[in-house]
């Protein structure tokens, strides 16, 4: 059984379909790449999928129970977390603070949230910063941080949305080697949206391609790559033809 | 255990910050030994309540960050629960005030559930609203008085009455009041840094943000909220007792409601000691200034004048008060 089951997703604003009848499903272990051209829908998928607000119709199938239009709140207490593109922080929460509020979903008790988010700084090697405020933090940092929060709440499913957006190649490294050991050593199931080609081709077991709000491809990434649909997609139907026209 | 534990652990403040704290407790404790002055005691007394009044906004106003300019009402419920048992059934103040708590809980759940679907200004215009409509209700209330209010007749009571709470030196109430406070402040410590402490924190940062980390927002608001308005109506109930004259226009009014969120916002809204600060600033100045410039010279007013000032250098100099200016210091030093 597949661990999520987006079925004929539909979500509309006004009358711009940002998704349109997207289907796909998600293996249990899998780590699934989500990408496409700036615009196609990626981020209002994982919108609809972690319940920030509800597709226009279709269905979501969640660790076999149907989960549409339920709350965000609702589905990280089963188990899905993501993180944020642009993370805005107001308050003056620290990153160890940042990391507990998660760690209270399972917990009522701030001495087990506080020992569970040191633990899980100290596996993504934030210790360091963990009294820092993370508007304070370069980058690379939030990223990590952020990364680490959506851990916090103790998922099955983690969605992440370009964590890679900005940073340099061997921050890129650095991610990287944090999303293989989340993926391989915590056991979680991830899907991902990302630009950085390097990133998401050497990590995907699978990518699902997104243009204008339909899927377009979806396989192996190498295949994907050579995909006449995406390349038009991402680099434009005149450089399509003048390639096969050579 | 854990619970009562971190109450009274003020571990993670500087070791100046304790001491000061420790020192300021033992002067409020040995107060009433100083000469006796009227004007003195009562203005401590008010420290007291309206520190009361601001540690219980702040949880929802400081912490959640939802500005709440409506307490005044759940103040009226508190102080009219104990007034209206008192005087028609004769029930004491430790039986009154608990149930004056639970309307006034009542009350705000009813109305907190569609308030907390409003955002940031439209919030804060609602609670206004809610709060005037209630007052204007008790104004045409015959059972509870309507607009002359209810009073206390003090000779018909024994004084000290510590059942009902009447008495005639202002000494007893200091010292009720003053383990209110205590107990107050020992809440408040131990809800910062309790599981809804931190998940208000988060709201206020990012909503969407504490949703994906499995809060329920709506529910987390509306339940502090209930907290916020426990907090005043108890010490609504007390107000009662010691004013032993209430009317809708001075228990009620919206100066009560803007001087309790000023004060908290003053003193540093979202921190422990914001609210006291804020009192002990606020409420000598605002009694200094009504008894003499007010009264003896004439000038009437000065005292909004000065909120309104207040209201100003706040919001354009440092949202987050007092407090926030002396953390912002000690962060400059470290670094």
């Amino acid at each position: 059984m597949a661990l999520l089951d987006v079925q004929n997703l539909v979500k509309a604003f006004g009358g711009l379909k940002a998704n349109d009848d997207v289907s796909f499903s998600l293996q249990k272990g899998e780590l699934l790449g989500l990408i496409g051209p700036n615009g196609a829908g990626k981020t209002t998928l994982f919108n609809c999928i972690a319940g920030m607000f509800p597709p226009s119709s279709g269905r979501i199938v969640f660790n076999g129970e149907d989960v549409t239009a339920l709350g965000a709140h609702a589905m990280a207490r089963r188990g899905l977390a993501r993180t944020f593109q642009v993370y805005v922080a107001a308050g003056d929460l620290n990153v160890l603070e940042n990391v507990m509020v998660g760690c209270f979903l399972r917990t009522r008790s701030p001495a087990r949230a506080r020992a569970r988010a040191e633990g899980i700084l100290e596996n993504l090697r934030l210790r360091e910063l963990r009294h820092s405020l993370v508007s304070e933090l370069p980058v690379a940092a939030q990223k990590r941080v952020t990364m680490a929060t959506a851990l916090s709440t103790e998922p099955i499913l983690l969605l992440l949305d370009e964590v890679a957006a900005g940073l340099n190649s061997s921050e890129i490294e650095d991610i990287m080697a944090n999303i293989r050991r989340i993926h391989r050593d915590l056991g979680v199931t991830v899907m991902l949206i990302e630009h950085v080609m390097e990133l998401v081709m050497n990590i995907s077991d699978r990518l699902i391609v997104l243009d204008y709000g339909k899927k377009i491809a979806e396989g192996d990434p190498k295949q994907v790559a050579k995909d006449p649909q995406v390349i038009k997609a991402y680099l434009g139907e005149r450089y399509v033809r003048e390639r096969t026209t050579l | 255990m854990e619970a009562i534990r971190n109450a009274v652990d003020f571990s993670d403040f500087p070791w100046s910050d304790r001491m000061l704290a420790l020192a300021v407790f033992c002067l409020l404790l040995i107060f009433p030994l100083f000469p006796y002055s009227a004007f003195a005691m009562a203005t401590m007394i008010q420290f007291f309540i309206f520190s009361l009044y601001g540690m219980g906004w702040n949880t929802i106003g400081g912490y959640g960050g939802q500005v709440d300019l409506g307490k005044a009402q759940y103040v009226g419920i508190g102080a009219y629960t104990t007034m209206v048992c008192l005087l028609r059934w004769d029930i004491p103040f430790w039986v009154s005030m608990p149930i004056g708590a639970c309307l006034a809980m009542a009350w705000s759940f009813i109305i907190g559930y569609p308030l907390f679907k409003l955002k940031g200004h439209y919030f804060a215009i609602a609670t206004i609203a809610t709060s005037l409509v209630l007052k204007d209700i008790f104004e045409v209330w015959k059972f509870v008085g309507a607009a002359r209010g209810l009073g206390i007749l003090p000779y018909k009571y024994q004084s000290p009455d510590f059942l009902r709470l009447i008495f005639k030196e202002d000494l007893y109430y200091y010292y009720v009041i003053f383990a209110f406070f205590v107990i107050g402040l020992l809440y408040m410590n131990w809800f910062r840094k309790s599981r809804l402490g931190y998940q208000l924190r988060s709201i206020k940062d990012n909503e969407d943000m504490a949703r994906s980390l499995g809060i329920n927002v709506h529910w987390a608001k509306i339940k502090t909220y209930a907290i916020a308005t426990a907090f005043v109506s108890v010490v609504g109930s007390f107000h009662a007792v010691y004013i032993k004259n209430i009317e809708p226009e001075d228990t009620m009014s919206l100066d009560i409601s803007i001087l309790i969120a000023l004060m908290a916002m003053l003193g540093g809204a979202g921190s422990l000691w914001g609210p006291i600060i804020g009192a002990g600033i606020l409420i000598p100045l605002k009694n200094y200034l009504k008894e003499w410039l007010g009264a003896a010279a004439g000038l009437l007013g000065i005292d909004l004048v000065i909120y309104g000032v207040i209201i100003m250098l706040i919001s354009a100099f440092e949202p987050r008060g007092i407090w926030g200016i002396v953390e912002k210091v000690r962060r400059r030093k470290r670094i």
